[in-house]
């Protein structure tokens, strides 16, 4: 398939830090991308790099098959971008902004700003000054959705918004996959995006520690696994022991020839149930994987460098 | 029609000049405030009580503030206007408008998003610097039309062709604070830089001028100084200069150049 977005050997370094040090990713047309990574990690520098805002300092980047460097204005009428760090001006109304906004990148279809507004409950005519947090970030998902873009390049796009409205950004995203845009998405929380993305990077310290889908993290993340059994505790876990994803946590003998089990199992199912053929097992508990756990592990320091901590995700 | 067709014209220079419509009225209206306090009182001050006053304050005073030819009508609005207080609060506007263009835009965040989408860095630079001459081009036909309206009243016997090469050629020099001060803000990415780079060219053209006035041997100061070129041939009462007014006009385009040069090779929002 058609790559969108082509990235080999992306670097860039600041006057006082290395924000990027070598990233490669693609990305087809028509799929969700989400890069996740704590604060610092370099994603908003690695989107900026994407729309000529910022000049990397090594590497190749492609997107809609040109060096956004040299491709001038028309290639970024075709991309839609939300910025991290949303800023908007003050004294003027979401509907003159958009105008304007319209006027360098459009054209918009008739009706399409107010179709988008109705959608996530944004008043058009209000000074944006006077507008929360929330609406303004409504207003930047406006502007970066309202002239159907075929790449929407979205910096932590459900930052400021209330559940509601990240269910309807949700929505949002698998319209336009419907319709055959590419979106790359940013967070520092897979929960927000998990249910949007095709696939995830892990960005940390400048450097993507994994790329992965979603489906693919879940079946590596560690679920909590709890068995009652009507054997002694010391049998149960000599059954469970060599079972390759799974770690011990702790047991407890449960009156007379009962005993449970508590562990944490990242390994297949078919095995755990494999080993548990000739227990009588009275209680089994395997609980949904936590996506979030398995990123936070995903960001864990390697040993002997404590640079990146931090950059450590906020709670 | 292509879409691009369809398109406005000269999107971002309509913009800024809508953005701050209320304030050039604003400014308009204090321009014309400050013609009217000064050059209805030539005709009182023209008599001997001027010879008076002259006579009375040191020659370095009279030489720095450019008094020397203030008891004729062009010498007396020259010296209190141009000179002066129109000088400097027009060139607080070119410099205001001038830092706003690049640097306070970066400042606020605003210029990450605007690149983002349809445009050009070229593009941006050149329509504000547009924008900002439109905009002072204004206030100077307000100036213009000032003092043709004061200049019967005020006895001050000003010729309307001579007062329009006058202004034209102020307006390339007010300009110049302006277009280093977007130079500045294009080329720091803060409009603090464009401030002091706009106010180092205005103020630093004006002291030049002062000093270069109070000796032979300080004169080669005034090469150096754009107020000087722009108001040492006195031209309310002789009209243009040609070299200094394509001097000036060289200037600033070159300041625009600069700023177009810098912003096409950086990082926009820093780190």
């Amino acid at each position: 398939m058609e790559n969108v977005i082509e990235v080999q050997g992306l670097a860039k370094r600041f006057a006082h830090r290395e924000a990027l040090r070598g990233i490669d990713f693609e990305i087809p047309r028509g799929s969700v991308f989400g890069v996740i990574g704590p604060n610092g990690a370099g994603k908003t520098t690695a989107m900026r790099c994407l729309l000529d805002i910022i000049r990397p300092t090594a590497g190749k980047v492609r997107v809609l098959g040109a060096d956004p460097r040299r491709a001038g204005p028309e290639i970024r009428r075709r991309i839609g971008y939300l910025p991290g760090e949303l800023a908007l001006e003050r004294r003027i109304t979401g509907r003159r902004m958009m105008d304007h906004f319209a006027a360098i990148s459009g054209p918009v279809a008739p009706g399409r700003v107010e179709e988008l507004a109705s959608r996530l409950g944004l008043e058009l005519d209000r000074q944006s000054r006077k507008l929360s947090k929330g609406n303004k970030q409504k207003l930047g998902l406006v502007q970066a959705f309202m002239h159907d873009p075929e790449l929407l390049i979205l910096d932590e796009p459900t930052s400021g918004l209330d559940p509601l409205m990240q269910r309807e950004f949700l929505g949002m995203v698998e319209d336009a996959r419907g319709r055959g845009q590419t979106l790359f998405l940013s967070s520092h929380l897979i929960g927000e995006i998990e249910q949007a993305a095709d696939r995830v990077a892990i960005l940390r310290d400048g450097l993507i520690v994994r790329t992965a889908t979603v489906e693919e993290l879940r079946a590596g993340a560690r679920r909590r696994l709890r068995i009652v059994a009507a054997t002694v505790p010391e049998t149960l876990g000599a059954a469970l022991e060599p079972l390759p994803g799974l770690q011990l946590l702790d047991t407890e003998r449960l009156g007379e020839g009962a005993g449970a089990l508590e562990a944490r199992f990242s390994g297949e199912v078919g095995a755990l149930l494999h080993a548990l053929a000739g227990i009588e097992v009275l209680d089994l508990v395997l609980e949904e994987p936590d996506l979030e756990e398995a990123v936070l592990e995903l960001y864990g320091s390697p040993p002997g460098n404590g640079r990146h901590r931090a950059g450590e995700p906020r709670p | 029609m292509t879409p691009a067709a369809r398109r406005p014209f000269l999107p971002l220079t309509g913009k800024a000049l809508l953005d701050t419509w209320r304030s050039t009225l604003i400014w308009a209206l204090v321009l014309l405030s400050v013609l009217a306090l000064y050059l209805p009182l030539y005709p009182s001050m023209a008599g001997p009580d001027m010879a008076k006053l002259l006579a009375s304050l040191p020659e370095e005073l009279i030489r720095a503030l450019n008094y020397d030819q203030i008891a004729t009508g062009a010498g007396y609005a020259q010296a209190t206007f141009f000179g002066l207080l129109g000088f400097m609060l027009s060139s607080a506007v070119a410099i205001g408008t001038g830092a706003a263009a690049i640097g306070e835009d970066e400042d606020a965040g605003l210029l990450e998003l605007t690149l983002a989408h349809g445009v050009t860095r070229t593009q941006v630079v050149l329509e504000r610097s547009l924008a900002l001459l439109l905009r002072m081009a204004f206030l100077m036909a307000v100036i213009y039309a000032g003092v043709l309206a004061l200049n019967g009243p005020s006895e001050l016997g000003l010729d309307a062709g001579t007062l329009f090469q006058a202004v034209a050629q102020f307006l390339l020099l007010v300009l110049l604070g302006g277009t280093a001060a977007l130079l500045g803000g294009a080329a720091g990415g803060h409009r603090t830089h464009g401030t002091a780079a706009g106010a180092l060219v205005a103020v630093g053209g004006y002291m030049l001028n002062a000093l270069g006035n109070q000796g032979e041997d300080l004169q080669w100061m005034h090469a150096f100084s754009p107020y000087h070129w722009a108001l040492g041939g006195q031209p309310v009462a002789n009209g243009v200069d040609w070299s200094a007014l394509w001097g000036l006009a060289g200037l600033n385009m070159l300041f625009v150049a600069l700023a177009v040069f810098a912003l096409r090779r950086r990082d926009v929002g820093g780190a």
